[in-house]
């Protein structure tokens, strides 16, 4: 019964927490720091542009326009909707923060230094390579995400990448799907997206060790992650470790400098990064629920460290 | 010094190959011209080739061959190719466990096995005539990583024996040449000569004289050295064409492949 009462809590939270999507009061620390954050982060700055880019626009309105930049307003005023601010709620902040800087300095005492060293060794293209056959494993993830979604396209685009990409593309190391004659763009897909489709909101700000940043509802996302993630299931017990390691590693040796930039230009980056991870996630729901393609969910540089 | 016609050195070395005799390889060839961009990339492909060709030490054995594989290749200017395949195959022996003698029996008589991953490494270069007509050359080596074995039981002199038969560093080597012409919408059509040499090293287990490649380790080769082969490729669309080939000697063998260039 205990378990019941504590499901629907979760549950009754994570509903709520769909409401802190654009108006969500900042703490007090974020009041402070979080305008100069924005202006800062990559992220964040896209907010300001597209403001001041639909401002020039509707000022010109006034003079008249063509259709055609009428047609770049509602563009425009779609992008607003989507980039617009958006931000989280936050009660775990003290055990956020902790776990914040707990990865920061597996980053940088870890991470980093053994990625550089992959990176000295390995060239670019091997590394990309070692990508796109992780990403080709990530498939049941985003087909069944996508089917949850009623998604259908996106469910068949998905099945044809990994077919051609498996059966052609070396066993996914190369990614002959996204040629311009075939052009099977991967989808975005995953389960905490799904739910914010069905209208679950973000709930909190978690920070998970080693994982990073995430929600309450992308909590479901790690779960569901990890039973769909093939190595899961390899045999001893070590090898999927072993390999996420890996994949971990590769990944940031293609990024190396993304994490730094953004800690750089912001005075406080905890909250930068948590309002670049809540912006992110937010996008993924709005455009996919638009039924927009996966391309224009545009990633900013500070963005791509959740990818 | 008279000037050399090099239509008659084609022609010439034509004659050699056919004349010698024929006989069969591991693995298609492609077309002489290289599918990759002209500008340079990759293709890839995947096809499933059988294969029978006649090894001999001191009698004749047929070898059959499932091959299934992967190929990747690189090249530029639809002149050079190299390219690279990854597969595995079924091994079967025809009458290489039989019994030789009245007094030895056999539970069977073919040597089979499976899933045998293998490994081929190839190069082409081409050179074109004109639109239509070129020629080009090629070489190709197949190595097999994993040994294959079988066993045979049964009785030799009124005791009984289990043998284990035990094939390892299976290879092959083709030289060839190749005349294509081009049709209408980028179909090749494609045929030539190829030289060829191949060879596995078979050990039994005990060695029991009563059966056919039971009396010891023994070299087995390929019994001729040439062939002939034919083939078409045929984009289907989207970048992704349909290749199919024939290769004969004493022995048939063919297979297709899908293969997609980008």
């Amino acid at each position: 019964m205990k378990r019941f009462y504590l499901l629907m809590f979760l549950i009754a939270l994570m509903w709520a927490g769909y409401s802190h999507g654009a108006d969500v009061a900042p703490t007090t620390h974020e009041a402070m720091v979080s305008g100069q954050a924005r202006s800062v982060i990559a992220a964040s700055s896209s907010v300001q542009e597209n403001k001041v880019g639909i401002g020039d626009v509707r000022a010109s309105a006034v003079v008249g326009e063509s259709p055609d930049e009428e047609a770049i307003d509602e563009e425009e005023e779609d992008e607003e909707e989507v980039m617009g601010e958006i931000s989280i709620a936050d009660p775990l902040e003290p055990f956020n923060r902790a776990m914040f800087q707990f990865n920061d300095r597996l980053y940088f005492w870890v991470v980093k230094p053994v990625a550089q060293g992959y990176k000295k060794v390995v060239p670019e293209s091997g590394r990309t390579s070692v990508k796109n056959f992780f990403t080709n494993l990530g498939f049941p993830k985003r087909f069944v995400s996508c089917l949850f979604q009623a998604d259908f396209g996106g469910a068949a685009t998905e099945l044809g990448r990994f077919v051609v990409n498996t059966v052609w593309g070396v066993g996914g190391l190369l990614d002959p799907a996204a040629n311009k004659e075939l052009d099977l763009q991967r989808q975005d897909a995953d389960i905490g997206q799904t739910l914010g489709i069905y209208g679950l909101g973000h709930g909190f700000y978690i920070v998970w060790p080693v994982l990073g940043p995430s929600s309450l509802r992308d909590t479901v996302d790690i779960a569901g992650e990890y039973f769909q993630y093939p190595f899961t299931y390899a045999d001893p017990w070590y090898v999927g470790p072993s390999v996420r390691a890996y994949e971990g590693v590769n990944s940031a040796s293609l990024r190396i400098g993304d994490y730094e930039a953004l800690k750089e230009a912001a005075i406080d980056p905890y909250v930068a990064l948590r309002n670049a991870y809540a912006q992110y996630r937010q996008n993924m729901v709005k455009k996919k629920e638009k039924r927009e393609a996966p391309a224009p969910v545009e990633v900013k540089p500070a963005q791509r460290m959740f990818q | 010094m008279a000037k050399i016609n090099p239509g008659a050195i084609i022609l010439l070395i034509f004659m050699m190959v056919v004349l010698c005799g024929t006989a069969d390889a591991g693995g298609p060839f492609g077309p002489p011209q290289p599918l990759t961009k002209d500008s340079g990339g990759i293709r890839t492909a995947v096809g499933y080739w059988y294969h029978e060709d006649k090894f001999s030490n001191d009698t004749d054995h047929v070898i059959k061959q499932n091959q299934v594989y992967s190929e990747v290749a690189y090249g530029a200017g639809k002149t050079w190719e190299v390219y690279g395949r990854i597969g595995v195959s079924s091994i079967e022996i025809d009458d290489a466990l039989s019994s030789t003698r009245p007094s030895t029996t056999s539970s069977k008589s073919d040597f089979e096995d499976n899933w045998k991953f293998f490994g081929t490494l190839g190069a082409k270069g081409f050179y074109p005539f004109n639109e239509i007509f070129g020629i080009g050359a090629f070489v190709q080596g197949t190595y097999f990583f994993r040994d294959a074995d079988d066993n045979v039981s049964g009785t030799t002199g009124g005791a009984p024996y289990t043998m284990e038969l035990r094939m390892t560093d299976l290879w092959d080597v083709n030289f060839g040449i190749g005349f294509q012409a081009t049709l209408w919408r980028d179909t090749k059509l494609y045929a030539g000569p190829y030289v060829y040499y191949a060879e596995a090293q078979v050990s039994p287990a005990p060695v029991i004289s009563g059966i056919q490649l039971g009396n010891g380790d023994t070299t087995l080769r390929n019994k001729t050295n040439v062939g002939g082969f034919m083939g078409i490729d045929v984009p289907i669309a989207k970048g992704f064409r349909l290749n199919v080939e024939g290769q004969y000697s004493e022995r048939f063998s063919a297979g297709a492949a899908i293969s997609l260039v980008y």
